[in-house]
């Protein structure tokens, strides 16, 4: 066994039960700091993996004869490393934002830290995983401790209502994919992804095997929020506190993508003539609905949770550029160039936004709140600027390059196909939608002084950020513009990323 | 893969499992068709005369009381959470014990990771107070 090869997650499950234990010793007031000490782990994680020589092989920890997989199911490769990387990211920019929003979910602090971090953990063997199994217990680690953290604020019937539904609509996906993954597993006799390379011994074989695919892509589409596995997103965003739909928005969504970019490498030229139609039909599906129902959405969270839905149809059009022939063109590689720029822009925005959010006063997150913001707090309206334009795709920020290469990549696979050009056509119409949408949040937050109902006329006093959450802020603001305007450090680093993809 | 799952490994297209499992769909049928019979009958045959106290609902043949929806105290349930999470622990154990002397050292660590980890999972429990019955 190479414990280098695990090395990351050791170090996040031991501090997520250093938190728990240190929970028993520090008093009330000082519960705060453990998530101080959390991001200060994590950050110390990212700066040494950032560092870290790479650890390609290993062995499994059963190694023995008798298992099922051959190998360790388990890779640190390029692709490992840069998706670990943004999760490190997302879970600090998280556990900071609790710190501050932790007068809100008063008690536990120590158990949502924990919990944060095991998320982590998993999302983080996601991107490694290489055989189903790993996928399977990796997504499910991520999911158990989403339904925990989701229905945090048990006193709430809302957060509850999130937490029951993510649980139930979670546990019918789990099945899904599992006995997906039994199906795969009964046609080709291997769990790793890379028998999805070779043919089946017969034609039976081969039914059960592309019915086992198309249940492991609908049981991660629910991870990814995929029409028509959508339909628990609004009110598990809105239910949720506001870090945690941070972390399902950007963390969870990536996992699962990491996750499909693996699965879909490895797969047969006909079985990628199959994914190629339904993911087109699933992209082109999810960017219309998520665009028209964010259309009339005047909760914030809501509509954060629609346009996440929008965006994963993007990524998958990056997706079934990764599903092109192999040898037709280089944009296999291309798409997951482009999904990989597009989620760290993703992540960025999403977290400079949910910060914002964090940072506002009132119970709900009606468009109102926003009222007058660019008086209250000049700063958080600068940046919600920022992200909601980065997330619209315009430039100079990142969020545009990142839409422009997944718009591109998949017209340089389906120009081939004209019949599939109606593809386009929804994805362009889904940004121009989109552009509707999200400059009704700036409309808020310039123009939407004095008519907010049911608050008092005079509520114009500035909001206090704190200086580390001021930091950050600042920091996502002028991440999206530096590398909105100049791409290419981070393009070339993505090189290393996308090899395995050539 | 056949040593694993024999009869994946059976299936071929001359075989007759068809037929076996056309048996299953008509057990099916039947047993939903066994229900519905009499609650269609009954709903067809019966005589209706409600009154006052056959719509009311009951519990063991007595009349109900008050409001169902009354909080009650379910102290139990770290009980019952912790007591699941041993339970599925011997589930992992006990193979792993009946195959002991098979497996290598990597076995040895993993499940010791496993026991250190439910361990910790008890020790928290309890320096929280949740077993202390209050």
């Amino acid at each position: 066994m190479n414990v280098m090869l695990y090395s990351m997650e050791i170090a996040m499950v031991l501090s997520g039960l250093g938190i728990l234990m240190l929970d028993l010793g520090t008093p009330a007031r000082g519960k705060r700091d453990l998530g101080y000490l959390a991001a200060f782990l994590m950050s110390l994680l990212l700066l040494q993996s950032v560092f870290m020589p790479e650890v390609q092989d290993g062995f499994s920890l059963l190694s023995s004869g008798h298992s099922i997989t051959e190998g360790p199911g388990y890779k640190l490769d390029a692709f490992a490393r840069y998706f670990k990387h943004l999760f490190l990211l997302a879970a600090i920019l998280v556990l900071l934002m609790a710190v501050d929003f932790a007068g809100t979910l008063r008690a536990r602090l120590a158990e949502f830290f924990a919990l944060v971090l095991f998320a982590l953990t998993g999302m983080s063997a996601a991107a490694s995983a290489t055989n189903f199994i790993t996928l399977f217990v990796s997504i499910e680690l991520i999911t158990v401790s989403f339904y925990v953290l989701t229905s945090f604020q048990r006193g709430q019937m809302r957060s509850l209502e999130a937490g029951v539904k993510y649980l139930i609509l979670g546990a019918a996906a789990s099945a899904v994919l599992v006995y997906g993954i039994a199906l795969v597993y009964g046609a080709t006799g291997s769990m790793e992804f890379a028998a999805l390379g070779k043919a089946c011994p017969s034609a039976e074989h081969d039914h059960l095997l592309r019915l086992g695919l198309l249940l492991v892509i609908a049981g991660l589409g629910f991870k990814i929020a995929a029409f028509p596995f959508q339909i628990w997103v609004p009110d598990v965003y809105q239910g949720a506190p506001a870090p945690v739909t941070a972390f399902l928005a950007v963390g969870s969504k990536a996992a699962g993508f990491a996750l499909l970019m693996r699965l879909c490498h490895h797969l047969r030229p006909d079985l990628r003539e199959l994914t190629l139609t339904v993911l087109a039909a699933l992209a082109g599906a999810t960017i219309l609905y998520g665009s028209l129902c964010a259309l009339r959405q005047r909760n914030l969270k809501r509509l954060f949770g629609y346009a996440g839905i929008a965006s994963a149809g993007y990524l998958l059009l990056g997706l079934l550029a990764l599903n092109a022939q192999p040898g037709a063109s280089p944009s296999g590689a291309q798409g997951c160039h482009a999904m990989m720029f597009y989620l760290a822009g993703y992540l960025i925005a999403v977290m400079a936004a949910f910060t914002v959010l964090c940072h506002l006063d009132g119970e709900d997150e009606d468009l109102s709140v926003l009222a007058g913001l660019h008086a209250r707090s000049p700063l958080l309206a600068t940046v919600l600027t920022l992200s909601v334009v980065s997330m619209a795709g315009l430039p100079p920020l990142m969020g545009f390059l990142g839409k422009f290469l997944l718009l591109q990549s998949a017209f340089e696979v389906l120009s081939p196909h004209p019949a599939q050009l109606w593809l386009m056509v929804v994805a362009l119409g889904g940004v121009v939608i989109s552009l509707y949408y999200y400059f009704g949040i700036l409309r808020a937050i310039y123009w939407g002084g004095g008519i907010s109902p049911g608050r008092p006329a005079g509520e114009s006093e500035a909001i206090t950020v704190p200086p580390l959450a001021r930091l950050l802020l600042i920091a996502c603001g002028l991440i999206l513009l530096w590398v909105g305007i100049f791409p290419q450090a981070l393009l070339e680093w993505l090189g290393d990323a996308v090899a395995l993809f050539r | 893969m056949g040593d694993v799952f024999p009869q994946l490994a059976a299936i071929s297209p001359d075989d007759a499992h068809g037929a076996r499992y056309l048996l299953l769909a008509v057990m099916g049928v039947v047993a939903v068709g066994f229900a519905v019979a009499p609650l269609l009958l009954s709903a067809l045959v019966a005589p209706r005369k409600p009154s006052e106290i056959k719509q009311s609902p009951f519990e063991c043949g007595l009349e109900s009381k008050g409001d169902a929806w009354v909080q009650f105290r379910v102290q139990y349930y770290l009980y019952a959470l912790a007591f699941v999470i041993f339970d599925v622990e011997v589930v992992f154990i006990y193979p792993w014990a009946a195959a002991f002397t098979n497996l290598s050292t990597g076995a040895l660590v993993a499940m010791g990771v496993f026991v250190l980890l439910l361990a910790e999972g008890l020790a928290y429990l309890w320096i929280k107070g949740v077993l202390s019955w209050k």
